[in-house]
């Protein structure tokens, strides 16, 4: 369910809770007011009631004929008004109280009426009249308490009623809320996540089962956009690499400059100088030569690399077997700096579909940085682990060197950018990393210069098929 | 007695080639690979000719020439540099250098050039 449905519904939800509680407290209040309005019509009975019974005893104790007429009067004008509002006090008070007041009256009518003719003033008549009064008058006086009870009755249910209700709609609200809360934050959630490691340089997507509401297509425009970056971060590259033309131009003519000049130095000292050197010199500036040429071979491989990076050709490999093979390799070079090296190959991992050489080639770039960046006593640490969702290896080098400058940083992945300070063609990182991008790979750093350098190079479990290749 | 040459370069190569050359023409030489080391002998001692690179990681050869010239206005300095840069040419110019020579180096005229620094 998408989130304005969410809301609309609990708000409907509320609605319609208020209002069956509106509709129930104005029918309480009707009720009440309908009662109210008997309790009027009954006060003004009971005065014509009493009136009578004054009458009664005027007649028989002072003799006076006129209170008989009185009572008749009365008599008339209560029955009048019980009959007009009948209509009204019958929905009321009920049918069998209505009939009994209504009985009552007329028997105390008739017992008047039946005096009015003889004027006998006889013992017996005068108890049946003040016993049919007294009748009346309680009747009458029972009615009217029980309405007033059953209104006190009726507010009492009704307090109760509003203040369950509103407990009611408390409850419903708290829990709706909550659930549309979550059905919001989650995604939010998830979408920070991922933009964080968007920002870390890792082209991740949302794996997870999206939410069919309006995050949805949300999620979806972030994925497309990472896809986007990563795309775009490869032209990226591509046009960096354009634009590192003219920095190559310059970088290469000086790197290859200085052999050359070498070579030429000690040519023309061997000529100038042929008859008063000695066989070992000559030897030794030969040997010279040769060195100083492969300076160059070396320089000039570098840039065919860089220039033209190979296609990795994946073979099934052990990352661990690799890492110690790669170690093996720069071992002498470890011994002569006297750097402890320290190696946690992370268990049961995954094996990888890799380009040994060129990842090989990667790890030892990474050791030799490692290695020169530090002075002797220093400690390279070598991790590799299984990443927590199980996609990606993580080969962790950290050194105890000096470290980079956060300023340089950004800079280092740049081909020709080196902080060597003897030599370095600064093309070593840029390969590593057009290598490890190569194989969906990803590769960051972090430094804190007087403390160390950490380099992660995270491989991905499978993205070549076996048997794709 | 024999005129004194420093010759700084952090190639190797460039000091040791410099040096069987120079010392062959009777020159008393001393190389150095960085800049600081060679400053500091230079506080203590004065050579008639410097040779330097310009180009090195730390201090590089304009700031050899001036706190040579500041050190011993006498120095001659002739400088190395693998690019003719106009603007560090224009500088080291201003800072009195004696010589440019672009790499690669041609030893007789690096030569010619000591022996002209050394005759004016």
């Amino acid at each position: 369910m998408n989130i304005e449905r969410k809301i609309t519904l609990s708000n409907a939800a509320y609605l319609v809770l208020i209002v069956i509680i509106a509709g129930f407290a104005v029918q309480q209040l009707n009720s009440v007011s309908e009662k109210q309005r008997f309790l009027e019509i009954a006060d003004d009975l009971n005065a014509s009631f009493l009136t009578m019974r004054l009458s009664e005893k005027n007649y028989f104790l002072f003799n006076d004929d006129n209170a008989l007429v009185d009572i008749q009067s009365n008599i008339v004008q209560s029955s009048e008004t019980l009959e007009s509002v009948r209509e009204d006090i019958v929905p009321v008070i009920g049918e069998p109280d209505y009939q009994s007041l209504r009985s009552g009256l007329d028997d105390y009518a008739a017992a008047v009426a039946q005096e009015n003719s003889t004027h006998a003033r006889d013992p017996a008549t005068a108890s049946l009249i003040r016993e049919r009064g007294r009748s009346l008058e309680n009747t009458s006086n029972q009615i009217i308490h029980l309405e007033r009870e059953r209104i006190s009755e009726i507010i009492s249910r009704s307090k109760l009623l509003l203040f369950v209700s509103f407990f009611a709609i408390l409850v419903v609200a708290l829990i709706a809320s909550r659930s549309v809360t979550r059905s919001i934050l989650r995604p939010i959630k998830q979408i920070e996540r991922l933009a964080r490691s968007i920002s870390a340089g890792n082209f991740r997507k949302v794996e997870t089962p999206k939410p069919r509401d309006e995050f949805g297509p949300v999620i979806d425009a972030i994925n497309s956009m990472s896809e986007e970056l990563e795309e775009r971060e490869e032209e990226l590259i591509q046009s960096r690499k354009l634009a590192s033309i003219g920095v190559l131009v310059s970088g290469v003519a000086h790197e290859i400059n200085n052999p050359v000049n070498n070579i030429t130095m000690i040519a023309q000292t061997y000529d100038d100088m042929y008859p008063k050197l000695s066989e070992e010199q000559r030897i030794d500036f030969m040997r010279k030569v040769d060195q100083e040429s492969e300076r160059i071979k070396g320089i000039v491989t570098n840039l065919l690399d860089f220039a033209k990076p190979r296609e990795p050709k994946p073979r099934e490999i052990d990352i661990n077997d690799l890492v110690v093979k790669a170690l093996a390799l720069v071992q002498n070079t470890l011994d002569v700096s006297r750097i402890d090296t320290k190696l946690q190959p992370g268990e049961a991992l995954p094996h990888l579909f890799i380009d040994d050489n060129q990842v090989q080639q990667v790890l030892v770039n990474l050791f030799l940085n490692a290695a020169q960046a530090m002075t002797p006593g220093g400690r390279l640490f070598v991790t590799t682990a299984l990443q927590e969702d199980g996609k990606m290896v993580d080969v962790v080098i950290r050194d105890t060197g000096k470290g980079i400058e956060p300023e340089y940083l950004t800079q280092i992945f740049d081909p020709f950018f080196s902080t060597k300070e003897e030599g370095g063609t600064g093309l070593g990182l840029s390969v590593s990393y057009s290598i490890i991008r190569n194989h969906g790979g990803n590769i960051r750093v972090e430094s804190t210069p007087g403390i160390g350098t950490t380099f992660t190079i995270q491989l991905p479990v499978q993205t070549i098929q076996k048997g794709k290749s | 007695m024999s005129a004194r040459i420093m010759v700084i370069d952090d190639e190797k190569i460039v000091g040791d080639m410099a040096k069987i050359s120079l010392e062959e023409e009777g020159y008393e030489v001393e190389t150095f690979l960085s800049a600081a080391p060679a400053l500091e002998r230079l506080k203590e001692a004065s050579f008639e000719i410097v040779v330097t690179d310009l180009k090195m990681k730390g201090i590089d050869g304009l700031e050899v020439l001036k706190t040579v010239k500041q050190l011993h206005p006498e120095s001659k300095v002739i400088m190395i540099t693998a690019f003719a840069d106009l603007d560090v040419a224009i500088e080291a110019i201003k800072a009195d250098v004696f010589d440019f020579f672009p790499k690669p180096v041609r030893i007789k005229e690096l030569k010619e050039s000591i022996r002209k620094a050394l005759a004016e």
